[in-house]
């Protein structure tokens, strides 16, 4: 897996990675590392922190810190999730539309474009407050199912590119399938663009859940990071100066936002390898150094066996 | 022209989606809609619910409630606000616009401004001190949502060393009186922190594109040929890079100020604002439906309202594109 390998080499990836990938360990393994209840009362109201309530307490006693650990699992979830549908629907439509054209794409076109020019959050709140308290699922859903069409646009014009290639030319030519065309031959050239997508769509649905959960509109009753900043305002926590309330899913989501941010920066460059800036310019200018060098050395070569 | 007129059908036909996305949503729920509010925890008077059931129409057929409901949108009348006192909803939307914009048409300016000149200094010293630090920076403060640094910056400058007001647009005490000093001031005072935080995150949004875009023009032949002439830096930098590096961005801009409204919410409701943000969250935790709706209506045709004036711009901006249309 080349694409693996590129991840791993490129600094900024490996560190988004390694931030991405402590939060999901530490909430997968949440029973393991805290013995509280996060939807129980274990201690008084606002406790600050402590030796047994590491990150405190809320106004409802209940532990910080093991709320926040399996909040994640939720938060989490319903990002990769809502990713997943995300990506799914704008490969689907997209490819689709690139690769059939005509008709077919004018519809699926104007579709993206109206999608697009809807505003996202005032349309999810609406879908958000008619369903009625959602759960994390649901929120999930309505984010999928809103929020392709950027990913489908932008699969789409690279489908357009990828289709006039010789060797989709010669598959279309030989009689192969429709269906094989686009797995085999056009899909593999989509990856970094799908991987791109589905980074970006992974921050956008952690950041909406938590904003719409903040909002109101959440299941108060579910444990995610969205749920304990809606409780915290509703018990104004930043008044009192609870800073272990406000500040653990704050801290929590910007590290997941800043890991993955870093980790689409990285897909983004690998993609694009004129946005690489640091290394890939670091090494030409080496080879050039190099050649140069050489070529001088071959030129002082020739002139010694000349004279 | 053709190409105007066919954004202005497009836009008319995504305003009306919006509108279809409206009228069905109440109508899919099971009951009527009006059960369905008091089945989600909404609290009407006897006279509101007879009122909500004349405003839906349900007891006609469904096309004709459409075509009453598209004549009541058109002529701004969206029903009543059950919170707001029975308010119409256009007045306490329109009540609430102005504060909105005036936060987040500031900060987004701003930003602009910043972020697009910082995102040329960027690519012209790529793979510099600056770039490295400042590219990967604001693709983090991009990520990073304004729930985040509006509750960060509310709890340090607002509560831990008091330097910026913890709630409202104004001073509630004082009268408005946008002649006096004194009050703008206490205004500006007010604003800064919900300003602040717009503005930060939309930084990103411009430096990044406007690096990228540059880097990509810097690679153009006449760049080259500008300095091999012996130019100044600075005038390649600015008059062949930056002038055409910036077309995306001005449009961006443009789209940017479209979202404004949906974007300035969150801050709003953390900074206890009076914007259309607290309208709104008021209107969730009130179950007040037809506000909510209202402010999806107001929010799609403001943002269509702006990338109809980006596809201008763009038009007005870009030469070739007016070459092509003749």
């Amino acid at each position: 897996m080349g694409f693996i390998n590129l991840l791993t080499r490129n600094k900024k990836a490996l560190f988004g990675l390694c931030i991405v990938g402590f939060f999901i360990l530490t909430s997968i393994f949440a029973p393991f590392i805290t013995e509280y209840n996060a939807a129980k009362r274990v201690t008084g109201s606002h406790v600050a922190p402590s030796q047994e309530h590491v990150l405190g307490s809320t106004r409802m006693g209940r532990d910080v810190f093991a709320q926040t650990l399996y909040g994640g699992r939720v938060s989490l979830a319903v990002g990769f999730g809502a990713g997943i549908i995300v990506v799914a629907m704008a490969v689907a439509i997209g490819i689709t539309a690139g690769y059939f054209g005509g008709i077919i794409d004018e519809v699926l076109s104007s579709l993206m474009n109206i999608m697009l020019v809807i505003p996202q959050l005032p349309l999810l709140m609406v879908l958000a407050a008619f369903i009625g308290e959602v759960s994390p699922m649901v929120i999930a859903m309505i984010i999928g199912l809103t929020s392709w069409a950027w990913g489908a646009r932008v699969v789409r014009s690279q489908t357009l590119a990828v289709r006039e290639k010789e060797f989709v030319v010669a598959a279309q030519v030989l009689g192969e399938p429709s269906w094989r065309i686009i797995l085999i031959e056009i899909l593999p050239n989509l990856v970094s663009i799908i991987g791109a997508s589905f980074i970006g769509s992974v921050i956008y649905a952690i950041m909406t859940q938590a904003t719409l959960e903040f909002l109101g509109l959440g299941d108060p009753t579910s444990v995610t990071w969205g749920t304990q900043l809606f409780n915290m305002q509703k018990t104004s926590a930043i008044h009192i100066g609870a800073y272990w309330e406000v500040f653990s899913p704050i801290v929590v989501i910007a590290c997941v936002g800043a890991g993955l941010a870093l980790l689409n920066f990285a897909v983004d460059e690998i993609a694009n390898p004129q946005l690489r800036s640091h290394v890939g310019l670091k090494r030409w200018k080496q080879i050039t150094a190099q050649k140069e060098a050489e070529a001088a050395q071959e030129a002082t070569a020739q002139q010694g066996a000349a004279s | 022209m053709g190409f105007i007129l066919r954004r202005l059908v497009f836009y008319f036909g995504a305003f009306l989606v919006a509108v279809v996305i409206n009228f069905f949503l109440p109508r899919m729920m099971p009951g009527d809609p009006v059960d369905a509010m008091l089945a989600q925890g909404a609290r009407f008077t006897a006279e509101q619910i007879a009122n909500l059931r004349l405003t839906f129409g349900v007891d006609q057929p469904l096309y004709e409630q459409f075509f009453t409901y598209l004549g009541d949108v058109f002529t701004l009348q969206l029903g009543n606000s059950t919170f707001f006192s029975n308010m119409p909803v256009s007045e306490v939307l329109a009540n609430a616009f102005g504060w909105t914009l005036f936060l987040t048409g500031t900060a987004t300016i701003l930003a602009f401004m910043f972020g697009a000149t910082l995102g040329i200094l960027a690519a012209w010293y790529r793979g510099g001190k600056f770039d490295s630090l400042a590219s990967p920076l604001s693709l983090v403060l991009q990520a990073t949502p304004q729930l985040v640094f509006g509750i960060v910056v509310l709890f340090s400058l607002g509560v831990t060393w008091d330097l910026i007001p913890i709630s409202y647009a104004y001073d509630p005490e004082l009268t408005p009186d946008y002649t006096s000093w004194e009050f703008i001031k206490n205004v500006l005072h007010h604003a800064v922190g919900p300003i602040f935080c717009i503005f930060i995150v939309q930084l990103g949004g411009f430096l990044v594109p406007m690096r990228n875009n540059m880097i990509n023009l810097l690679n153009e032949d006449y760049i080259t040929m500008g300095k091999a002439k012996g130019l100044s830096n600075i005038r390649v930098m600015l008059n062949y890079g930056a002038r055409n590096a910036i077309l995306p961005s001005v449009t961006a801009l443009s789209m940017a100020l479209g979202f404004v409204v949906g974007g300035a919410l969150v801050v709003e409701v953390i900074f206890n604002y009076q914007g259309l943000g607290s309208v709104l969250y008021n209107a969730i935790i009130n179950r007040d439906y037809q506000l909510i709706q209202g402010q999806l209506l107001i929010m799609t045709v403001f943002m269509l309202a702006f990338n109809f004036l980006a596809d201008v711009l763009y038009v007005f901006l870009d030469p070739r594109l007016r070459k092509g249309g003749k």
